[in-house]
């Protein structure tokens, strides 16, 4: 809004003289330079990923060589998608992918429609639900990871896709985001659409879900980088490489004797590709979801 | 009032339909774990049940973690990580906020690259910064010696019991700091432009308008964001599990570890659980400390 507020507003003539002046390039270039200093791991990550020699890698990064490949190849990445390296990485991104889209989706649906019934149906004890919910926000996934790998096991659901998906598909933050973004919209609007005879999941399904786009995505970013990131569960729920995610997969690497590192630098930018893609499709919508997770969270 | 008569029942019907399967899921997968877990807590149940009944042991298991100086260790290095990544994490978050909240070309471009680390997965910052951190030929042992010109030798930076801690913060801080930094930007453009232009009338300079109007406007944003990066900090986990498996000589071991430990390396699930319940407290007490320091001002 602010942005938006500054930009109409005349700016002071000295501003808009041709020569820009020595303060502005100089502030320029160290942002530049700060910018360049804090994003060159993430370079070096790129640039290791496309060196199939591991010794050759480590090597490298004691000097500026780490920048620089002079054979690029994509052998490491062939690698992993033939199932030929030291493990199936393969695999665990496509784990990976299959638990983000079902959490998502399923999130996304579950979160909004319980919101709305919380929002604007008739339920007796909605407001009860409500406070639970809230209150039960505060407890970290941390505090009830073990009780709940022990009731999974119990139930026979351990090391499989289920047991990553159904445990954070719904949650109370993202039930509460959607509810604060319900509750604003006019009373209006729900009444001309019970006028009209609709049901609650109709109304739910074809005027509030059209209205609540910017919700949902925000909803749909945070869920799926949380997903996409989670790693203490997990850790502990695959036991063999049927569902297990790629970041346990990379995290597999370490502890051993001899670290692939070709293998693990190329793992690394699979892994970082799908979120980088959405990122930079969305960059805005990122930014401000983590800052509505903030605010309300 | 409209005299058509809604289907009441049906719609109600319909509405616990639409409500019940979060509220299982959440009851199933929520609820359920965390209030069993004070059950566990006063027993000495095993993940893996064995032919031995459960017995229980009342506050056993809380004993046995106080007096046990590992437990005590990783509260004292969850607590220095965390005083040393705060000002860390945060300062550097909002020096970086303050520079993308001027006039600069390109201004969204750089919102975004600074914003890259707190998109990437820690599992992936712990691949780079290993070989960051590598010894004895890694960048940062060639730049400490580039720096002293050869003086310091090579530091196994996460293999040494005194720079192993703060290596981890550093990484930390590393991956985290976007998140802060936009909190900080949102703060920054709520501040109204008129209170500068008050100040510039006044002759404040830049470092007065910086300590007079920028940080007391800050106030609340400061607050949140020392809040939310303290209870991330106590949930330190999986840098330390994958880097230094809380070693060297348990300097870099934190209460998650030592509960992840506990109960699913040793298998212990009431130890593990009692963990759970004192980490679930600090959160508890840390998220109390916010409501109320904030509710005072209002």
């Amino acid at each position: 809004m602010s942005t938006v507020v500054s930009a109409s507003t005349p700016s002071p003539v000295a501003k808009v003289s041709a020569k820009p002046d020595i303060g502005a390039i100089v502030k320029f270039v160290a942002v530049l330079i700060i910018a360049l200093v804090v994003i060159s791991p993430l370079f070096l990550l790129f640039v290791a990923s496309l060196k199939p020699d591991r010794f050759q890698i480590l090597a490298d990064m004691g000097s500026f060589r780490a920048f620089w490949v002079s054979e690029p190849s994509l052998q490491n990445f062939t690698d992993i998608a033939t199932f030929s390296g030291a493990l199936p990485f393969g695999r665990y991104l496509v784990n990976s992918l299959i638990i983000l889209f079902c959490t998502v989706l399923g999130g996304v649906f579950l979160n909004s429609m319980a919101a709305f019934v919380l929002a604007w149906g008739r339920l007796p004890g909605r407001a009860v639900v409500l406070t639970a919910l809230i209150g039960l926000y505060i407890v970290p996934q941390e505090s009830i990871v073990l009780p709940l790998l022990s009731l999974v096991n119990k139930v026979g659901l351990g090391d499989s896709f289920a047991a990553q998906i159904l445990p954070w598909m719904a949650s109370p933050l993202y039930i509460f985001l959607i509810y604060q973004f319900f509750i604003q919209v006019p009373r209006d609007i729900y009444d001309a659409a019970t006028v009209d005879g609709a049901s609650p999941f109709r109304i739910y399904w074809s005027v509030f879900l059209p209205l609540s786009l910017p919700v949902l995505a925000t909803v749909a970013i945070l869920l799926g980088i949380e997903t996409w990131n989670q790693y203490l569960w997990p850790l502990m729920v695959t036991q063999t490489d049927y569902a297990r995610p790629i970041s346990v997969g990379i995290a597999s690497f370490f502890g051993h004797d001899s670290v692939y590192w070709n293998s693990a630098m190329a793992a690394s930018v699979m892994m970082m590709v799908p979120v980088l893609i959405f990122y930079l499709a969305f960059q805005k919508w990122f930014v401000s979801s983590f800052i509505s997770s903030a605010v309300k969270g | 009032m409209p005299r058509r008569k809604p289907p009441i029942w049906g719609g109600r019907l319909q509405e616990l339909g639409m409500l019940l399967p979060a509220c299982i899921l959440i009851a199933l997968f929520l609820l359920l774990p965390f209030l069993s877990s004070f059950e566990i807590a006063l027993t000495n149940q095993r993940l893996i049940p064995r032919p031995v009944p459960v017995r229980f042991v009342g506050l056993g298991n809380f004993q046995q973690i106080l007096t046990d100086s590992a437990f005590w260790t990783a509260l004292w290095n969850v607590t220095r990580f965390t005083v040393m990544v705060l000002p860390i994490q945060c300062g550097f978050a909002l020096a970086i906020a303050l520079l993308l909240n001027q006039k600069l070309p390109f201004r969204n471009f750089f919102r975004g690259l600074f914003f890259l680390p707190a998109i990437t997965s820690m599992v992936v910052v712990c691949v780079i910064w290993s070989t960051l951190f590598q010894y004895p030929t890694g960048p940062f042992n060639q730049i400490v010696g580039f720096l002293s010109f050869g003086l310091v030798s090579p530091i196994d930076w996460l293999g040494d019991p005194t720079w192993a801690m703060p290596s981890i913060v550093l990484l930390s801080a590393w991956q985290a700091y976007g998140f802060q930094m936009i909190v900080y930007l949102a703060g920054l453009q709520n501040i109204p432009e008129t209170l500068y232009e008050a100040a510039e009338l006044d002759g404040a300079n830049a470092w007065q308008r910086f300590w007079n109007v920028t940080m007391p406007s800050l106030r609340q944003t400061h607050i949140f964001v020392l809040i939310i990066t303290t209870i991330q900090a106590f949930k330190l986990f999986t840098q330390v599990n994958i880097l230094t498996q809380g070693g060297p000589r348990g300097t870099t071991d934190t209460l998650v570890h030592y509960m992840f430990t506990a109960g699913f390396v040793d298998q212990r699930l009431g130890l593990a659980s009692a963990v759970a319940i004192l980490l679930f407290l600090i959160v508890l007490v840390v998220s109390l400390v916010q409501r109320f320091v904030v509710r005072d001002r209002r």
